[in-house]
């Protein structure tokens, strides 16, 4: 700081550099540890909470290893106290913790315990609490056998405390409530005899000390007791028998011991307590419900499942249940039982009544128009009147115009307030189509109009603010935009829908206006237009977002959660539905565009009839609650259900199902369904039941179908195979597969492979570019296809089929061809004819298609394997060159071990030969598959 | 027949259980009785001299139900514990116990073969259970039920299941069909008439329902009796002339099947009946009870 500094005021403390306040924080951290942390464990250095060395080598240290961590006195090492063991025997001196403990880890393990001080324990608890548990423990560990209460002086606190001290400095004596004592009496000796009293009558009377005569005595005790506030402390449950200590007769049968005690107390205490019932005796509160006589299992809980439904009824008569008994006695029953004693003090007894009672109060009086919903008047009922009375029901005026007219006017004013209504009459003053407005034609109608639409606006407050707070409008449906809009759902007849619709511009106009307070309504409407799924809103919603995607661009979105529960195939269904759907839109777009103003109307007829019908299946629910009641029952319906074959079996019967896809097993995880499931399984299932729904193929046909799909199951494994093994196997699978592939003649089938292959054309492709490959179009089957090929499905969708020849790679090798050809001629029985003859060709087709496809990968495959050799090649020239280096490295570092060197040479060649057998062994393979 | 042929006479009473009997069910040809309940054992008698035969223990809970194969070399029981016990009668061994069910199991049967186990269970599934391979596993396991499934019977071909959610659902194995009648009311039991062409069943509604197999309608509807809260038994007297049903107070109804008439009611029991069986041949009637008896009713 300069000189020229002198005359600021600094305020504050400067800003230390960083790196000074951090380096130091860090020595004051590792410090205040006692270790430094960051040190390696060599640097590290173990102090004392005075900052004292504590260990210290061997040969280090000197006198501050020697003095402080071991003795701790300048005398050196002397016992703190000796005593000779020929007077004093030692006895087993208990160890504790706190032997082995240095003072700093007792000072720790102090401040975790947190106990009122003696010092400030005013009315000395914890004290108490110490020397009660102190007590406790003692008695735990030579149980007492003193039956009778304890009396809590055996148990006071050790010290006293604060407030006791005090209360004694007042007068206040043990054992006596706080009150005014009397002056003349003995208050220790008073206190002295109440205890004894309570001990046993007997000892009273023989109390030495005893100079008052006996009636005295009786007199006196009953004061003391009175005054005696301190309850005494009893031992719960005496030791009155003569088993063992610890031994419980009844550990297992609880029943029996409360029917002892009941017994003994009986006995002892006639008419003082009533033996427990039976019912009450064996199983507690809890357990009430338990069939008597059977415990479960000593491992098993009671459960819900346990509880004996027949519990109410006493199925055996010799136990006797005091039904003579209130239920108020029960009640007191309780209530003894919960205040811990199961006996009263002796000399007293329960009260048949008690004095206390609650005191009930009566809910105040409701007044009759008290309505318990509180209506907030909105802003716009506020400037509207709430026309509490509704205005009468009034014939709609004849003129349909009007009529059309005041409705939508009556539905806007609803929303917009009646403010609007004042605008539009001074607007339309001398317009006489308003002249409903004042009190003109049709002005009663539009009373009651606007009162009708404000009560359905008044209900649908709820349902709007519903719509306003989730950010989906588009989520709106037909329902809720049309009440709204205040729609009316058709009700009264189609014709007049149809004159709503020929006059619909008139109507337009409300809802025009309010098209600047709301989203437009025709663009709603617009969309309504193009809803191919009407009947699946989820599917409706994933095509818009679809549509969306296809005509904004941007990032396509891998497929959100809702479509995870489709499957693959599925999805590839259906995305080429929504592909053709688009595209049908697109081409009806211009066609529609001019058919528009027509189209708007019906559409809206649409709507509402939807709503309609909407409406009537409500009522058609609520009719099936009435009918519970009805005569409709019994209902019946009819399912697929599908016994398993071993069932069948079982049963001796034919499995109907014989020959079908075992449906799909059950996904044991997510991983399972991933890998090993493939759509097809998922897709044929789904198909199955479609097909069953219709029961008419039998098992002839569909015995091959089953080997087909057992293979497409399990297809990933072959992909498998394919690329990891040679194949050799697969050409001796063909011939049998080929058979079984001609008999296919399924057309959804079909269907199912072209998916397939679409999936498994994608895996091609993407096969083919990791490896570097360029698969090559499709040109053969092109050109081999047959015209019964082009009437397949696919056509349907033009988009498909070029996907697919684009994905579907097929390189065919033409003995493969002729093989698949003679194969075909083989088997001509299999074929049926007619109809079926194209469906089964095409699905040859795919059949032998996908073979190719197989066959292809199989190619790339071979092909990929001797890429691999190349690769091993070139590795193996790598390698050498690397040698080449190695030894030169040799060359250049002439003092590297020689035995090293040996070892190195020896691996490389080792590794060296297993190569040259690969390279053989491929080259074998290689030649086999030619 | 009249009512004079009824069984209205007690000829023995059976006693040995301890709490309530939940079962009492004659083997295949009638000359048995094999009864459980509460106190968790099973137990045979010879009902036409009242004597007590056997008694199986192994059950950890409350036996619900017990059905002995056709050659009485079998039988089968389920109750509290969520198993199904396949025994051996003569040794009184357990051959196997067959475990899935995710709650009690309220009703089992054989097949006809005696092949498979059917039991109907608490988690609202019928599963089968095969005897003759070592497999623990269910054969089928039918969960189209919307909850317990209180009663199972078998036929040849077709296994049906009454369920508290009022069906009763018949599975037909030859056409891989399901049947559901919805009945509207919890059904607590269901039995089959002899001829196979009607099911009995009792609903939680204090009526006893009459179907059509075939075609699900509802033949007749009988009342009077109480059976409300407990699973008490129906079923048809041997010649499909009449239909038996318990009571919870205690007293066992005859109803004409056709004009669905009382025709009789007597007090079997103090207590609830929990079941009714009939003897496959004669007149005979047994009818077990929460007061812990089983009593067999001859003419």
């Amino acid at each position: 700081m300069g000189s020229d500094e002198e005359d600021f005021v600094f305020h504050g403390t400067p800003i230390e550099r960083e790196e000074e306040i951090a380096s130091r924080k860090k020595k004051a951290v590792a410090g205040a540890s006692g270790n430094l942390r960051t040190l390696p464990a060599w640097k590290q250095e173990v102090t004392d909470e005075e900052g004292r060395r504590r260990f210290h080598g061997a040969f280090t240290g000197g006198y501050s290893a020697g003095y402080y961590n071991t003795v701790g006195s300048k005398e050196g090492w002397a016992p703190q106290s000796f005593t000779s063991s020929r007077q004093n025997r030692a006895g087993a001196r208990k160890q504790s913790i706190s032997d082995f403990l240095d003072e700093d880890e007792k000072a720790d393990m102090e401040g975790k315990s947190l106990s009122a001080s003696s010092q400030f324990d005013t009315f000395g608890f914890t004290a108490a609490e110490h020397s009660r548990k102190h007590a406790e423990k003692e008695q735990h560990e030579r149980p007492s056998a003193i039956p009778g209460p304890v009396p809590d002086e055996l148990v006071a606190p050790v010290s006293e405390s604060i407030g006791v001290k005090l209360l004694l400095k007042m007068g206040w004596r043990r054992g006596h409530s706080i009150k005014e004592v009397r002056a003349s009496s003995d208050a220790r000796r008073e206190a002295r005899k109440a205890f004894l009293a309570f001990y046993t009558d007997e000892n009273t009377k023989e109390t030495p000390d005893s100079l008052v005569s006996e009636t005295e005595v009786e007199t006196s005790l009953g004061e003391d007791i009175k005054i005696s506030e301190s309850t005494p402390v009893y031992v719960l449950n005496p030791k009155q028998d003569l088993h063992g200590l610890g031994y419980d007769p009844f550990k297992h049968a609880p029943e029996f011991r409360e029917k002892k005690r009941s017994r003994m107390s009986a006995n002892k205490e006639v008419g003082f307590r009533k033996p427990l019932s039976m019912k009450e005796s064996l199983f507690g509160p809890k357990s009430g419900k338990i069939a008597p006589g059977f415990g479960i299992g000593a491992l098993e809980e009671l459960d819900v499942e346990d509880e004996d439904v027949y519990a109410g009824y006493d199925f055996d008569q010799t136990y006797v249940i005091e039904d003579e008994q209130p239920a108020r006695q029960s009640n007191d029953n309780r209530l003894r039982l919960t205040s811990k004693e199961h006996d009263v003090l002796p000399g007293f007894g329960a009260a048949k009544n008690s004095d206390y009672s609650m005191e009930r109060f009566n809910p105040p009086i409701i007044p009759k128009d008290f309505v318990a919903r509180h209506k907030f008047s909105g802003p716009l009922e506020a400037e509207t009147k709430p026309t509490v009375s509704a205005p009468p029901e009034v014939p709609p005026p004849a003129d349909n115009n009007l009529k059309l007219l005041i409705e939508g006017f009556a539905t806007f004013v609803s929303r917009c307030g009646k403010l609007y209504e004042d605008l539009s009459r001074e607007k339309n003053q001398s317009n006489q189509l308003f002249d409903f407005l004042r009190e003109g034609n049709g002005h009663d109608y539009y009373a009651r109009r606007l009162w009708e639409e404000q009560q359905k606006r008044k209900d649908q407050s709820k349902l709007t603010l519903d719509v306003k707070v989730s950010p989906t409008v588009q989520k709106m449906t037909a329902e809720t935009r049309g009440s709204l809009l205040g729609e009316k759902p058709l009700q009264r007849s189609l014709k007049e829908t149809d004159t709503s619709a020929s006059s619909g511009g008139s109507f337009q106009f409300p809802t025009n206006l309010s098209d600047t307070f709301t989203k437009s309504a025709s663009s709603q409407e617009a969309a309504d237009a193009v809803k191919p799924f009407k009947d699946d809103p989820a599917k409706q919603e994933r095509f818009e977002q679809f549509l969306k995607e296809k005509y904004k661009g941007g990032l396509r979105t891998t497929d959100s959660n809702r479509v995870n529960s489709m499957s693959e195939s599925a999805r590839a269904q259906e995305r080429l539905d929504f592909e053709a759907a688009a595209e049908a839109i697109e081409k009806g777009k211009a066609y529609k565009e001019v058919r528009r103003a027509t189209e708007q109307p019906l559409d809206f007829l649409a709507g509402g009839l939807q709503f309609t019908s909407g409406g009537t299946e409500q009522i058609k629910d609520t009719g099936v609650v009435d009918m519970k009641s009805s005569k409709t029952y019994p209902k019946r319906e009819e399912f697929q259900w599908r016994p398993s074959p071993l069932l069948c079996k079982r049963f001796d019967l034919p499995d109907p199902f014989m020959g079908k896809l075992p449906p799909a097993p059950r996904a044991r995880n997510k991983m399972d369904s991933l890998i090993f499931l493939p759509d097809t399984v998922k897709a044929a299932s789904a198909r199955q039941v479609s097909e069953s729904q219709v029961p008419k193929k039998e098992t002839s046909i569909e015995e091959p179908e089953v080997e087909v799909e057992v293979e497409n199951v399990e297809r990933p494994v072959d992909l498998y195979k394919a690329i990891f093994s040679d194949d050799s196997e697969d050409d001796e699978d063909q011939p049998m597969n080929g058979k079984i592939q001609e008999g296919q003649e399924k057309k959804n089938e079909a269907a199912a492979t072209t998916l397939n292959r679409l999936i498994a054309g994608d895996f091609l492709e993407s096969l083919g570019k990791e490896l570097g490959f360029e698969v090559p179009m499709e040109e053969e089957i092109k050109s081999r296809s047959k015209p019964e090929d082009s009437s397949d499905k696919r056509l349907d969708r033009p988009g498909l089929k070029e996907k697919v020849e684009e994905k579907t790679s097929s390189l065919t090798l033409g003995s493969e061809e002729e093989k698949s050809r003679k194969k075909r001629e083989k088997s001509p029985g299999k074929r049926s004819g007619g109809n079926d003859l194209s469906s089964s060709e095409s699905s040859g087709d795919e059949r032998r298609r996908k073979r190719y496809n197989k066959k292809d990968r199989h190619r790339n495959d071979s092909e990929s394997d001797s890429s691999s050799d190349y690769h091993s090649r070139d590795k193996q020239g790598s390698r050498s060159r690397s040698k080449r280096r190695e030894s030169s490295r040799e060359k250049r570092s002439s003092h590297k071990k020689h035995s090293k060197h040996r070892r190195t040479k020896k691996s490389s060649s080792s590794r060296y030969s297993s190569d040259e057998e690969q390279k053989e062994s491929r080259r074998e393979k290689k030649r086999r598959r030619d | 027949m009249s009512a004079t042929e009824l069984p209205t006479k007690e000829a023995h009473i059976l006693k040995g259980h301890e709490g309530a009997v939940l079962a009492a069910r004659f083997n295949g040809d009638g000359n048995y009785a094999l009864t459980c309940g509460k106190d968790r054992t099973i137990r045979l008698w010879n009902p036409h001299r009242g004597i007590l035969i056997k008694t199986y223990k192994s059950h950890g809970r409350e036996v619900r139900d017990v059905h002995v194969t056709s050659d009485n070399a079998k039988f089968c029981s389920c109750g509290g514990d969520r198993q199904v016990y396949y025994w051996d009668v003569s040794t009184g061994r357990v051959i196997r116990k067959f475990r899935g069910h995710d709650g009690e199991v309220n009703a089992v049967k054989f097949n006809d073969s005696s092949s498979v186990v059917v039991s109907a269970g608490f988690d609202r599934s019928l599963r089968v259970w095969d005897c003759r391979s070592h497999s623990v596993e269910p054969v089928q396991i039918i969960d189209t039920f919307l909850d317990t499934v209180m009663s199972v019977v078998l036929t040849k071909t077709e296994i049906i299941g009454g369920s508290v959610d009022g069906t009763v659902r018949t599975f037909d194995m030859r056409i891989g069909r399901e049947m559901s009648d919805n009945l509207g009311q919890p059904v607590n039991c269901i039995s089959i008439s002899n001829d196979g062409n009607c099911v009995l069943a009792g609903c939680l509604d204090s009526t006893l329902r009459l179907l059509d197999r075939t075609t699900g309608e509802l033949l007749q509807v009988y009342k009077g009796h109480i059976s409300k809260s407990f699973k008490t038994d129906c079923c048809l007297t041997n010649s499909d002339a009449h239909v038996i049903g318990g009571s919870e107070d205690g007293l066992v109804f005859f109803w004409d099947l056709v004009d669905a008439k009382v025709v009789s009611k007597f007090r079997a029991h103090d207590l609830v009946v929990t079941s009714v069986s009939y003897h496959p041949k004669e007149d005979c009637m047994l009818t077990s009870s929460v007061d812990g008896t089983i009593r067999v009713w001859k003419k």
